[in-house]
């Protein structure tokens, strides 16, 4: 169980995350949706304790959330790998790092499951698509099969049919590999059709929390409300499918 | 800009340490009995070894490294560097002679410095590219790499030697100066040439001066008031490198030219194994390469408040 | 990129196969012979010991250039050092890293090389020490520069993040971004390690006689200026040529960098 209490972060005289308490279960997922500058990436370095708390805590089953290992999927899927290695070496860094040994049949599970080939890896980032390097991400973030994946903005890269398509692939391996997963993401479409529940946050408050069919049927705040008719008015099929 | 001038200082304060503390080190490494050399220093004349064990307890050197370390820098922090261990008489007084020598020559150097480097970069920025660009690129680059003491030989073969128009050795009349100040001179123009000419260069790039010009202000004004303060930074950067240019240039040419000066007192020192005098010739050095550069950073931030504000 | 290689291997050519080009032993005392002018059977002429002037520049590039590789190599390895140190260190460590650096900057390398190499004692070893004490800081400068720009980058994150060890993260990271700048402070390192090593040996603090070296051989030349001018200008032209060299390989370096990145 990842548990945010009363989460604080200041930078410098402005508060950028106010009293942010947040609850996610083992292989549930959360979406946390707001704007830009709502305070949603300094969440997730909350979330991975890059950045000092003010006042509050971050914990994964009563412990530091280090102790998990948790992952990160990052918006830029070519930023997220080092040039001048092979995607197989980045791939294989979480392992290393904790002295793991690959295992084979997982890593050709996985990629299965990513639809990547398999000489895929043997490529550098800048000799694969954005589509495939996200999905290359994804498979860094779960091959040490972590308790806990981080999802920031990982679809707002890619174009329109690779998103559909990534959101599915990422739902598909939740249910194999049971992570629990917390979403950062503008995108409410995005977030109703592959979330439990939605948190919605605005300039670093926690606006409301719910189910997030209660979300999309009825919002408990005009904030919220305004969200999701913007959303739904633009793509409201989509969001459905 | 309290707390940035308190950070200056603080900074300023831990290099003059550090100095002090590898100078110490150095010294302390040298091989020979150190005691010795103290007693030496401070007695003038071969002592009986009492005297120099009693000299070992005083100096903390039995003590080790650190207790030895503060009982060296007590005095010198008081400003008393002793007595050159050669000539027992004090070094402050020998020292504040020798600059009397270098000052002017540097001065001098970098007079000859800027008056070939302007002209020539400012012809060489006009047309980038042209021939007269690649010509001044082209001798800005070989004054870079010939050394000091070549230069200075080469100077003594053509124009003491060979022609016979100036004298080269020692410094009895100004005329003996001026090779010297042009060895030095000419090292400062070949760098000068090469930073002022791109930082013109660099200045002329900005985006706001065709906005400028097309309002219709004039090219000179626009010299004046957009160029020349851009140019200020790389050009003040310059002087604190041209100072450790001329200091290092200062010891190359005053022992080509046997000259007196800080530069042979140095080189003097060293070879006699005189060290009061060299670590006094180091730390006031050392003092005024702190403070120029302090001087420098206060400038910066005049200039450009934003510089610093990343910069730890 | 590659005219630096190209004329690294020259000077790497010249250092190791030159001493075998040489017609005559570069110390065999010769005095009937001393002071003869260039041509005929000294292609550059004898100095004032008879000693073949060719053979010992020859001979020479071991000791400039080599000490001159050898010294620049240290300094960027250490430097190197010090600076991802500095840049992955933490808040203190950086602030001690680069507290330090300044001290080494605040005075000008050549002549606290002189002090150094003077006061341990004239010889190669405190050569060696002296030139490379004073010649690491802009490595370490230029390596925590970058260094400090890559701390955000998503790669460096992700290490992080994996638990990667912080010599690991700099190995694999860091090192493959800061090779390219470094290659170019290592141009400008290297001649100005020519340039002290012969500094050096010309005030005779560095390479001790009999050894060829090029500085040295300046200062023997010095005394028989008027006699024998020409002595005195091939070590010097030699030397020149050298930097010049390696200086213009590290422009070109730089600029072929600098079109890089705007591309």
């Amino acid at each position: 169980m990842l548990k945010l209490e009363y989460v604080s972060v200041t930078r410098g005289k402005t508060a950028t995350l106010h009293d942010v308490s947040l609850t996610l279960a083992p292989a549930k997922t959360l979406a946390v949706v707001g704007e830009s500058g709502a305070g949603k990436s300094t969440l997730l370095a909350a979330v991975l304790g890059l950045v000092r708390l003010s006042r509050g805590s971050v914990t994964w089953m009563d412990d530091a959330v280090h102790r998990c290992h948790p992952a990160l999927v990052m918006q830029e899927p070519r930023a997220a790998f080092n040039p001048a290695l092979s995607l197989r070496r980045s791939v294989g860094e979480p392992l290393k790092a904790r002295k793991l040994t690959l295992d084979k049949a997982r890593l050709e599970r996985l990629c299965r499951g990513l639809e990547l080939p398999p000489d895929l890896l043997d490529r550098r980032p800048s000799e694969v698509s954005i589509g495939q390097a996200q999905r290359v991400g994804i498979l860094r973030a779960l091959i040490a099969a972590p308790a806990l994946v981080l999802f920031d903005e990982p679809l707002s890269a890619l174009d329109a049919v690779t998103q559909k398509h990534t959101a599915r692939l990422i739902s598909e391996l939740q249910v194999e590999e049971k992570f629990a997963a917390l979403i950062v993401t503008h995108d409410l479409g995005y977030a109703a059709a592959h979330s439990d529940e939605i948190a919605v946050l605005r300039s670093g408050r926690i606006e409301e929390i719910a189910t997030a069919e209660a979300f999309i049927e009825r919002p408990q705040t005009d904030y919220g409300r305004t969200l999701r008719d913007a959303a739904f008015s633009l793509g409201a099929l989509e969001g459905a499918a | 800009m309290t707390q940035a001038l308190f950070g200056l200082l603080l900074r300023a304060a831990v290099v003059l340490a550090g100095t002090a503390l590898a100078t110490f080190a150095l010294l302390w490494n040298a091989p020979g009995d150190p005691a010795l050399a103290i007693t030496i220093a401070r007695y003038h004349s071969v002592v009986s070894p009492e005297i120099i064990d009693k000299i070992r307890v005083e100096a903390g050197l039995n003590a080790g490294f650190w207790t030895a370390f503060q009982s060296w820098i007590g005095p010198i922090l008081q400003g008393d560097f002793g007595n050159s261990s050669v000539s027992g008489r004090p070094v402050l007084p020998e020292l504040a002679a020798a600059a009397f020598y270098t000052v002017p020559l540097a001065l001098a150097g970098l007079a000859i410095g800027l008056v070939l480097s302007i002209p020539l970069a400012i012809f060489a920025a006009k047309r980038p590219g042209s021939w007269i660009d690649r010509g001044a690129v082209a001798i800005a680059s070989l004054g870079a790499a010939i050394p000091a003491y070549w230069l200075g030989l080469l100077l003594i073969l053509l124009f003491a030697v060979n022609l016979a128009w100036l004298p080269a050795m020692g410094a009895r009349t100004p005329a003996h100066a001026i090779l010297p100040a042009l060895t030095l001179g000419l090292g400062v123009a070949a760098s000068l040439t090469r930073i002022i000419r791109s930082g013109i260069l660099e200045a002329r790039g900005q985006p706001f001066l065709p906005a400028f010009r097309r309002r219709g202000v004039s090219d000179k004004a626009i010299g004046r008031d957009h160029i020349a303060p851009h140019a200020a930074i790389p050009v003040v950067t310059v002087f604190g490198l041209e100072l450790a240019f001329l200091l290092e240039g200062a010891v190359m040419v005053e022992v080509i030219f046997a000259r007196p000066g800080l530069g042979s007192f140095l080189v003097s020192a060293i070879e006699a194994r005189d060290f009061p005098k060299v670590q006094a010739v180091v730390l006031l050095a050392a003092l005024l390469f702190v403070i120029v550069n302090l001087l420098i950073d206060l400038f910066y931030r005049m200039i450009d408040p934003r510089i610093g504000e990343r910069d730890a | 990129m590659r005219s630096v290689i190209v004329l690294i291997i020259c000077l790497v050519l010249l250092a190791v196969f030159g001493p075998m080009l040489a017609p005559y032993d570069p110390t065999a005392i010769d005095i009937p012979n001393r002071l003869q002018p260039p041509g005929g059977q000294w292609l550059l002429g004898t100095d004032a010991l008879g000693r073949d002037i060719l053979s010992r520049l020859l001979y020479g590039a071991r000791w400039s250039l080599g000490l001159a590789f050898l010294v620049s190599v240290i300094g960027l390895v250490g430097g190197t050092l010090v600076g991802l140190t500095a840049a992955l260190g933490g808040k203190t460590t950086d602030w001690l890293m680069m507290r330090t650096t300044d001290t080494f900057l605040a005075f000008p390398e050549l002549v606290a090389a002189v002090v150094i190499a003077g006061v341990l004692g004239a010889g190669t070893g405190s050569l060696i020490f002296a030139l490379t004490v004073t010649g690491w800081m802009r490595y370490a400068r230029v390596a925590r520069g970058i260094g400090l720009s890559l701390e955000t980058r998503g790669y460096v994150v992700q290490a992080k993040l994996a638990g990667v060890s912080l010599p690991s993260i700099a190995r694999w990271h860091y090192l493959p971004s800061l090779v390219p700048s470094l290659m170019v402070v290592w141009t400008g390192m290297f001649a100005r390690a020519i340039l002290g090593i012969s500094a050096l040996g010309f005030l005779g603090f560095g390479v001790q006689p009999p050894l060829p070296e090029w500085g040295t051989m300046l200062l023997d030349a010095r005394i028989h200026m008027r006699s024998s001018p020409l002595q005195m200008i091939w070590p010097g032209l030699t030397v020149v040529a050298c930097v010049l060299a390696i200086n213009l390989a590290g422009d070109a370096l730089r600029d072929a960098l600098a079109r890089e990145s705007e591309a």
